[in-house]
Order: C-alpha cells, then sequence, then structure tokens
C-alpha cells in the first residue's frame, strides 16, 4: 500500500475560524434552518460542525408581505424581511435549547445603525452556550444593514465597534452586490474579523407579465441555491486571494462536490442553504460523505484541502502516488 | 411548559425517503392522482396534513411542492397492509407538468407527514366546502368521520360525524375530481360550476347556504380552495354561527418551518395578528383566526 494513502476514518475533520473551533467544515446558514427545533426530527443536530439560527434584530419585525419565495431556474429568490421575535425573546425562549445541542452555535444578528449592532452584540456576549456571532451585513431584504456590508469603511467601523463591546469570534456576511468585494472583505479583516461568511443572496426578482406585476411580495429579492454557486466560488477565491483570515463559503452547496470545490477554492468551511428546504437531511448526507472526499486528495485534515487550488498557469501537482505505479 | 415561540406542529413524525411511483393515474382535466409506496408514511400520516414532493436528482424544478393527504392504499408489495400514500394535484408549473408524465418505478423525493390535520369534534353533520382543487383533504376525513377507514395510530381519537355532505364548486364540469371517491364513502355531493355544466350553476358558498338552511343545530364546516372562497365561506359560517376550519394553500418551499415563505395573518386571543407560518402552525386553522 503506498504511504501516501489515506483512510476516510483517519480524517481530521475540525476546521478553525480564527477564534472559533469547529468540529467539522459543515454549517447550516442563517435563515435556511428556522432556530433547529423545526429540523429535530431529520438532522442529527449534534453531529454539525455548527449552526447559526435565523437572523435576529433589537426588535421583532413581522417580516414582508406574501409571496415571500419564487422559484428560479435551480435557484429560489426570497424576500422573507427577518420576520423575526427580537433579541430579547430569542435569549429567552431559542437559546435554552440551542445552548443543549453540541453543536456549535453562532447567532446572526442584524442591526439598523452601528450602535444598534453593538449592542446586540455586546449583549449576546453576556449568555453562556453562544461560540460566536455572524454580522449579517448583507441581507438584501430589509433597508439598514446592507450599508455595512457596501461600504468598506463602514463595515470596518462596526467590526471593529463589534470587537470593542463583545469577546465573541466575529463572522461578517457579505453580499456579493457589490463592484469589489474584496475591498468589503479587506476592510473587515482589517478591523479584527475573524472570518468572512461568503455569500448572501444575490439581488433579483421575478414578474408576472400576464398580471404585470411582481411575484415578489417585496418587488425585489435574493436569489439563492444552485443557481448562485458559480457566483459564490468565485467570490471565495477573490477573497482568498485578499485576505488573510479564513472564509466560509455559502451559495447554492448542495452535494459533496459542491462542498470539495469550495474548500478547495479557499472556504475553511461551508454554510448549507437552500438544500436544507429541498433535502432536509442534506447536511447529514454531506458529513458521511467528507472523510472519503477528503481522503481521495491523499489529505488527512480538511484544513489541509482549504485553499489548495492550482491555477491553470501555475505548474501542474505533483500526481498522487497510488496512481503512478 | 410550552415554549411561546416554538410552533405547535413541528415535523417530529416526519420521515423523508426517496420512493417509487406505483401509479399516476388522470382524474380530470389537469388533474392526477400519484400513489407511491412510503410505509412509514402511510401509517402515520392523519387527514388534513400533508407532505412535501420533489422530482428526484433535479435542480430544475428545485424546489418541493405541498399536497395533502387524498387518501392512504396496500400498494400490493406488502402483504395487503397499508404502505403507499395518494396524492392529487393539479398541473400548474413546472414540477406537476413533469410530474404529470411519471410512471410506475420513476423516483420521488418526499418528507412528511407534515402539518396539524382537522380538529377532532364530533358533529351530527360535517359540511365539506371545496372549490377547485381544494377537495383533496376531504376523501380521507370523510373515511374516517363515517367510520369507513382509521388513519395514523390505531390508538388515536376519532371524532364521527352522522352525516357528511360535500359542496364542491369547479369552474367547469371537466375539473370535477374524485366525485366517485367521495360517494363511495357515503358522502352526499353537491357540485356548482361557474359555467353551468354540472350541478348548480353558481357560487358553492350558495350551496353552503342552503345545506345550512337544511342541517340541524349540531353542525360543523371544514373549507379548502381558493382564499376569495375560503373568506367568503368562512362568512357564511361566522354569519350563521357554525364552527368552522379551513385548510390553506399558501405557497411553501420547505414545508418544515425553516424558511418563513408560508405565512398568514392569524389573530392571538387578544385580537392582534402575527405572521404564522402554515407549515408548522397548520394547515388548518379555525376559520375566525385568520385576517383574510
Amino acid at each position: 500500500m503506498p504511504p501516501s494513502e489515506s483512510s476516510p476514518a483517519d480524517v481530521d475533520l475540525s476546521v478553525q475560524l480564527g477564534r472559533l473551533a469547529l468540529p467539522n467544515p459543515i454549517l447550516v446558514a442563517s435563515g435556511t434552518f428556522g432556530y433547529a427545533r423545526e429540523m429535530e426530527q431529520l438532522v442529527d443536530l449534534d453531529r454539525l460542525g455548527g449552526i447559526i439560527p435565523k437572523t435576529i434584530t433589537r426588535l421583532p419585525r413581522p417580516g414582508n408581505a406574501p409571496w415571500r419565495t419564487v422559484e428560479a431556474s435551480s435557484g429560489l429568490l426570497n424576500s422573507i424581511g427577518l420576520d423575526n421575535d427580537g433579541i430579547d425573546a430569542f435569549l429567552e425562549h431559542h437559546l435554552p435549547y440551542l445552548a443543549r445541542l453540541q453543536s456549535p452555535l453562532i447567532v446572526s444578528i442584524a442591526g439598523r445603525s452601528h450602535d444598534e449592532f453593538v449592542a446586540m452584540a455586546a449583549k449576546l456576549a453576556g449568555f453562556s452556550g453562544i461560540d460566536a456571532v455572524e454580522l449579517n451585513i448583507s441581507c438584501p431584504n430589509v433597508s439598514g444593514g446592507v450599508d455595512f456590508g457596501t461600504d468598506p469603511e463602514l463595515c470596518g467601523k462596526l467590526v471593529a465597534g463589534v470587537r470593542g463591546s463583545c469577546d465573541l469570534p466575529i463572522l461578517a456576511k457579505l453580499t456579493p452586490n457589490v463592484t469589489s468585494i474584496a475591498s468589503i472583505a479587506e476592510a473587515a479583516a482589517a478591523a479584527g474579523a475573524d472570518a468572512l461568511s461568503l455569500i448572501n443572496t444575490v439581488l433579483g426578482m421575478a414578474v408576472d407579465w400576464r398580471q404585470r406585476r411582481p411575484l415578489l411580495g417585496n418587488v425585489l429579492g435574493g436569489l439563492s441555491g444552485p443557481a448562485i454557486k458559480p457566483i459564490a466560488l468565485r467570490c471565495v477565491y477573490q477573497v482568498s486571494q485578499a485576505v488573510d483570515i479564513p472564509l466560509v463559503g455559502i451559495g447554492g452547496i448542495a452535494t459533496i462536490d459542491d462542498v470539495m470545490e469550495f474548500l478547495v477554492a479557499g472556504a475553511s468551511a461551508v454554510q448549507i442553504g437552500t438544500a436544507n428546504y429541498y433535502d432536509p437531511a442534506v447536511s447529514m448526507k454531506l458529513l458521511d460523505q467528507l472523510p472519503a472526499a477528503v481522503a481521495s486528495l491523499e489529505a488527512t485534515r480538511v484544513a489541509s484541502v482549504v485553499g489548495s487550488l492550482q491555477r491553470a498557469d501555475a505548474p501542474p501537482a505533483a500526481p498522487p502516488a497510488s496512481s503512478a505505479t | 411548559m410550552s415554549n411561546p415561540l416554538h410552533a405547535r406542529h413541528y415535523a417530529d413524525r416526519a420521515v423523508q425517503q426517496t420512493v417509487e411511483v406505483v401509479e399516476n393515474v388522470k382524474l380530470a382535466v389537469d388533474t392526477y392522482r400519484v400513489r407511491f409506496r412510503c410505509p412509514d408514511m402511510a401509517q402515520r400520516i392523519v387527514p388534513g396534513q400533508f407532505l412535501m414532493l420533489k422530482l428526484s436528482d433535479l435542480t430544475d424544478p428545485l424546489i418541493g411542492r405541498p399536497l395533502a393527504l387524498y387518501d392512504t392504499a396496500a400498494s400490493g408489495a406488502g402483504a395487503g397492509d397499508v404502505d403507499a400514500v395518494d396524492v392529487v394535484y393539479l398541473v400548474k408549473g413546472k414540477l406537476t407538468s413533469r410530474l404529470a408524465g411519471f410512471r410506475p418505478g420513476q423516483r420521488l423525493d418526499v418528507w412528511g407527514p407534515l402539518g396539524n390535520g382537522f380538529a377532532q369534534q364530533a358533529t351530527d353533520h360535517l359540511i365539506m366546502v371545496a372549490g377547485g382543487i381544494g377537495q383533496t383533504p376531504f376523501v380521507a376525513l370523510a373515511n374516517e368521520a363515517l367510520g369507513r377507514r382509521r388513519y395514523g395510530d390505531m390508538t388515536r381519537e376519532v371524532a364521527r360525524a352522522g352525516r357528511v355532505t360535500l359542496c364542491y364548486g369547479a369552474r367547469r364540469a371537466d375539473l370535477l375530481a374524485g366525485i366517485e371517491d367521495f360517494e363511495r364513502a357515503g358522502v352526499d355531493v353537491k357540485i356548482a360550476t361557474d359555467d353551468g355544466s354540472r350541478g348548480y350553476h353558481g357560487l358553492v358558498t350558495d350551496l353552503l347556504k342552503q345545506t345550512l338552511d337544511e342541517a340541524g343545530e349540531d353542525r360543523r364546516i371544514v373549507c379548502c380552495g381558493p382564499e376569495p372562497m375560503m373568506e367568503a365561506v368562512a362568512g357564511v359560517a361566522a354569519g350563521s354561527g357554525t364552527a368552522c376550519q379551513v385548510s390553506l394553500e399558501t405557497p411553501m418551499a420547505c414545508g418544515i418551518g425553516i424558511c418563513f415563505t408560508c405565512v398568514a395573518k392569524i389573530r392571538d386571543i387578544d385580537g392582534e395578528w402575527d405572521y404564522k407560518r402554515t407549515c408548522v402552525d397548520g394547515p388548518v386553522f379555525d376559520a375566525a383566526s385568520i385576517v383574510w
């Protein structure tokens, strides 16, 4: 047996996102997994690399008027509008359940202002059972917060402000709806973000031409699902060239090939989003398949696959020893 | 004890499986009944509950569709046991157009049972009001209320009805589907069509009013169909002092409470409304709780 052959059983799945250690790189994305309790029967919640519950805001929000989602080719447009009961209700009624789970808990927050983000993060830091905070500065369906994801200066100030008010690891979730995602990423990294989550949905629209009306209640919405995977991969790759902090890939990930593509392109972990809707057990299937996929690259650690992309203009990788015989 | 932010009907008895089509038969214009073998689901699902159905291995169409339990059946593969689920669908879009061409052996992804089902309340006279494809949840309910079939756990309590009337409205006679299934169950079927091609020429709410005029005091209404029709039925029910449950047909993306697509405005006991997820708080609601 060639010495470099690795066994799936021996693959180290753990990854590190700055100060946040994860048991494996398969996470579930905010807004696509409810508050986890919904999935108790269909998913072994304790196996997940991390759970990011639906984004919370300071005050309750009813969300947008229906229709809230419309299917597109291999994708889904949504304008849910951060329907949630507010941070206090979350801490009282959802956190006790989430904190009991083995999986790391990353709480996604969206503020309408700098001060609101900072105050929410500071409040979370006072509760046990929360492992990190994800700043949703990229939701296309609400006014306010998205400015922090489109302006590098505001973004940097926000991450620095949260860093100053909260000792939890910080992930900043960025929008692809910008001219240069790398410049936003650089600002977040320089301000002390532990990791960047890439990407939130791509702004889109659907029209009923017969009725001459938009299909979404909020007119515009965010596109997710397999349709946006190439955009998300591009963003991960571009940002990996610009910053040195870990990245979390999001966007149309539904198969083990998708997961491996994001890891190789530069993501240390991935979040499963829309696939949870149409294949509720998808995260478990990916966890089952991941060790063999990593081992097939002659790797013994997920972390050693991350960012291992070989550019076409670079010298070719050495062929694996096992195939040389 | 109970968590005020938790929905009442999470998918705690659901299974997710890839299943094979047993049969897929046409019932009416653009209307089909598909039967698939899924013993776990067939033995758990109860009237008023639904399941999500997706075409396997495709990303276009991507999202599953919610479909109400029509009936359960024995596929013939399982020694005569009830092991299959029937759903009836109207061909409307990308998924249902493709599904209409499915043959036995082709694969579907399904997850369920989901949602709450109809509340169990005994009555002398159960009046079902259906519009369009809204008759689909009522065959199983009629079978159960009239004591012909049981669904779900054998220990489950079932409320009986002395008699069952179906007021069923459609645009045209050739869209009416499954009438013989209701008649076989012992249901008194009253038809209304928009064009008069069968039964009463006019609105199904007129049939409901006639039925209420002739009905005794101990009666209940269940309703499913297009929203304007359900709103009208809810109004007739309230005006006549008749308890009414409606099964909402809101668009859904997941069916299990994680996407927050399928919300409807539901009043709480204080009269304030909040958006509730039809999938995990419904799909069956007390008509009086809905803000139309």
